[in-house]
């Protein structure tokens, strides 16, 4: 059929500037239709699936504080990054939840350097990198340099592991979305700079999506019935760094507050 | 709730005692670019009753060349995986399995002469001792005595809290997994993880510090080579307290067998604010593959749970922050 549009268009005298640009478009569209599929172009791995390798952060507020809030002097306003807007806490865990938001200029785990856990480190505002091979994806944090492993290997939970700052992440495509399940966590992350916290009962499924080669979105919907009274939704969006030479630079800040005693100086001649 | 803190206290207690004489790993390699073979060491071991560090007393020579086995997709070759060293942990840097210097019990100090022990890692110069200047080589033999009854901070071995191990300490701390990618080699190590750049970007700028340096790489046939700057000088060689200060410079050759068995790393490290000549490090590694058993402190590994026959490793996180501020602390610092 294309062979028959392409021989009238060459036949057809006086046939306008504007119908072949149109009639090009169409045919590089149709060609380029068959031989990719609307995949726009993303990044894949020799398997074919979508291939996330690079470094990435997001622009939005979200650590300061999941739900929407006006500014204050800690924290930039922000619309927050939850569907519906407000955390679903049991009444219990509210009053905790309000007493870490009262503390958290010395209570947020993250000014010790600690590990910011999952879904946190995601949406720090600060850079990590993903390496990424067929049968899993390492997740390098600058924030404390630390490491994650998503398997994609088609491997399952372990029965009775340790509980775990990151979870145990275990993954599968739908599509070209990544489907992370996490669990195994540890209690001792928060969920924000803003006192928002879990319990070890914590459960994450990720989806992770390019919207663009550069851009992934990313959404996750969260589970703890020790804390909240239904699972919630979150939803932001990862730039890649694209800025020449860029790299992450470990951050391991839990050394910081020892690390002048280190090397041994020169003090006499 | 379950954590893994257990498991480190249980590691530096394991690795402060486990210094008697043990069976050796047999340096089993036959590969093409072995100079010599090395003896198995065929003393019985005695019961230390802990993980067991492997105690190699010699190791083969590998020579940069060729490299023959598997390649990954971007022409690397694959090298992946896991891999400890084969002879000590960081209790003593130049001699390796003679116990900590100055260690209040004898009975964890090695007996018999230093022939019958491996190597100083300092290969060159050739009476494998550090070339110190003076006040540097105070500083040390400070340490080696301080560090067993720490009333300040700086006599704290910084892995004990956490640090990071630094380059080269991370090389024999335990063992490691190294992951590949198109321009990347990253080691996860049990305490800190080391990104090698195997592109041409220049390194960090000099103000930028970091525990285990900036690292730019490339291979040479079965030979990694990476340059390595930016470091801060805080992590220490281990409990015998040798260091570098923030402006050594080293050279790294890792050397890998062709049938992806060993690798010897050996580096040029060159600081002439701290030493009087540059030194060369050797330090050896086996690899580690589903076939053996994991175990507490080269392998640290899980089989994954999965439909299929083929044994699945599982790397669980390695985070330390629980134990910062921890082992070595019962002495008084100030800043705690």
């Amino acid at each position: 059929m294309n062979t028959l549009i392409i021989k009238s268009s060459k036949t057809t005298v006086g046939f306008s500037y504007a119908a072949k640009l149109a009639l090009s478009i169409f045919l590089v569209s149709a060609m380029a239709g068959s031989a990719f599929a609307a995949d726009k172009k993303i990044p894949k791995l020799s398997n074919g699936k979508p291939d996330f390798s690079g470094i990435w952060q997001t622009t939005s507020a979200a650590d300061y504080d999941l739900e929407p809030h006006s500014n204050r002097k800690d924290a930039p306003p922000g619309l927050g990054i939850v569907d519906g807007g407000l955390l679903p806490y049991l009444p219990k865990a509210l009053e905790q939840k309000k007493k870490n938001f009262d503390a958290r200029l010395t209570a947020d785990p993250a000014l010790k350097g600690y590990t910011l856990g999952v879904p946190r480190g995601i949406y720090y505002p600060e850079p990590f990198q993903i390496f990424q091979r067929n049968q899993d994806l390492t997740l390098v944090h600058q924030f404390g340099h630390s490491v994650r492993t998503i398997y994609t290997n088609g491997t399952e939970h372990p029965d009775d592991p340790n509980d775990w700052w990151l979870g145990d992440s275990r993954a599968h495509w739908e599509g070209d979305t990544l489907v992370v399940d996490v669990k195994h966590f540890n209690d001792k992350t928060w969920l924000d700079r803003a006192g928002n916290f879990h319990s070890d009962a914590l459960h994450v499924i990720e989806k992770w999506t390019y919207l663009d080669a550069n851009t992934i979105e990313y959404k996750a919907t969260i589970e703890d019935p020790n804390v909240f009274s239904k699972p919630w939704d979150i939803s932001v969006v990862l730039h890649r760094h694209r800025e020449k030479n860029f790299q992450l630079i470990e951050d391991y800040r839990f050394t910081l507050d020892y690390d002048q005693y280190y090397p041994p100086k020169q003090t006499t001649k | 709730m379950k954590n893994k803190v257990i498991q480190y206290y249980l590691g530096l207690l394991i690795t402060s005692i486990a210094l008697a004489p043990q069976i050796a790993q047999a340096a089993d390699a036959a590969q093409a670019n072995t100079e010599k073979k090395a003896p198995a060491q065929e003393k019985p071991a005695a019961n230390n009753g802990g993980s067991g560090i492997s105690r190699e007393k010699s190791f083969p020579k590998l020579l940069s060349g060729k490299w023959t086995g598997a390649k990954l997709a971007d022409g690397q070759p694959d090298v992946s995986g896991h891999w400890s060293n084969t002879i000590a942990n960081h209790s003593n840097f130049t001699d390796p399995q003679g116990g900590i210097p100055n260690d209040p019990n004898p009975n964890r100090l090695a007996k018999g002469p230093r022939e019958e022990r491996a190597p100083s890692r300092v290969s060159d110069p050739v009476d494998g001792q550090l070339p110190f200047q003076p006040w540097a080589l105070e500083k040390v033999k400070e340490f080696q005595v301080k560090f067993h009854d720490p009333t300040e901070p700086q006599f704290i071995e910084p892995l004990a809290r956490c640090a990071p191990g630094g380059v080269p300490k991370s090389l024999y701390w335990h063992g490691y997994e190294i992951r590949q990618y198109p321009n990347y080699v990253v080691f996860l190590f049990d305490s800190g993880t080391r990104i090698i750049h195997l592109d041409d970007k220049p390194h960090l700028p000099n103000a930028i510090k970091l525990w285990n340096g900036d690292s730019r790489g490339h291979w040479e046939g079965n030979t990694l080579v990476v340059d390595v700057t930016n470091q801060n000088g805080k992590a220490l060689f281990g409990r015998s307290g040798e260091f570098i200060s923030e402006n050594a410079h080293i050279e790294e050759r890792y050397i890998f067998s062709n049938d992806n068995t060993r690798y010897n790393y050996e580096a040029v490290f060159t600081d002439p604010e701290v030493y009087t000549r540059p030194f060369t490090v050797t330090i050896p590694a086996k690899r580690w593959t589903a076939a053996d058993k994991p175990n507490g402190w080269h392998f640290e590994t899980t089989l994954a749970k999965h439909a299929g026959k083929e044994p699945l490793l599982d790397r669980e996180e390695r985070i330390c922050t629980e134990n910062n501020g921890g082992f070595g602390m019962g002495a008084a610092t100030p800043s705690n």
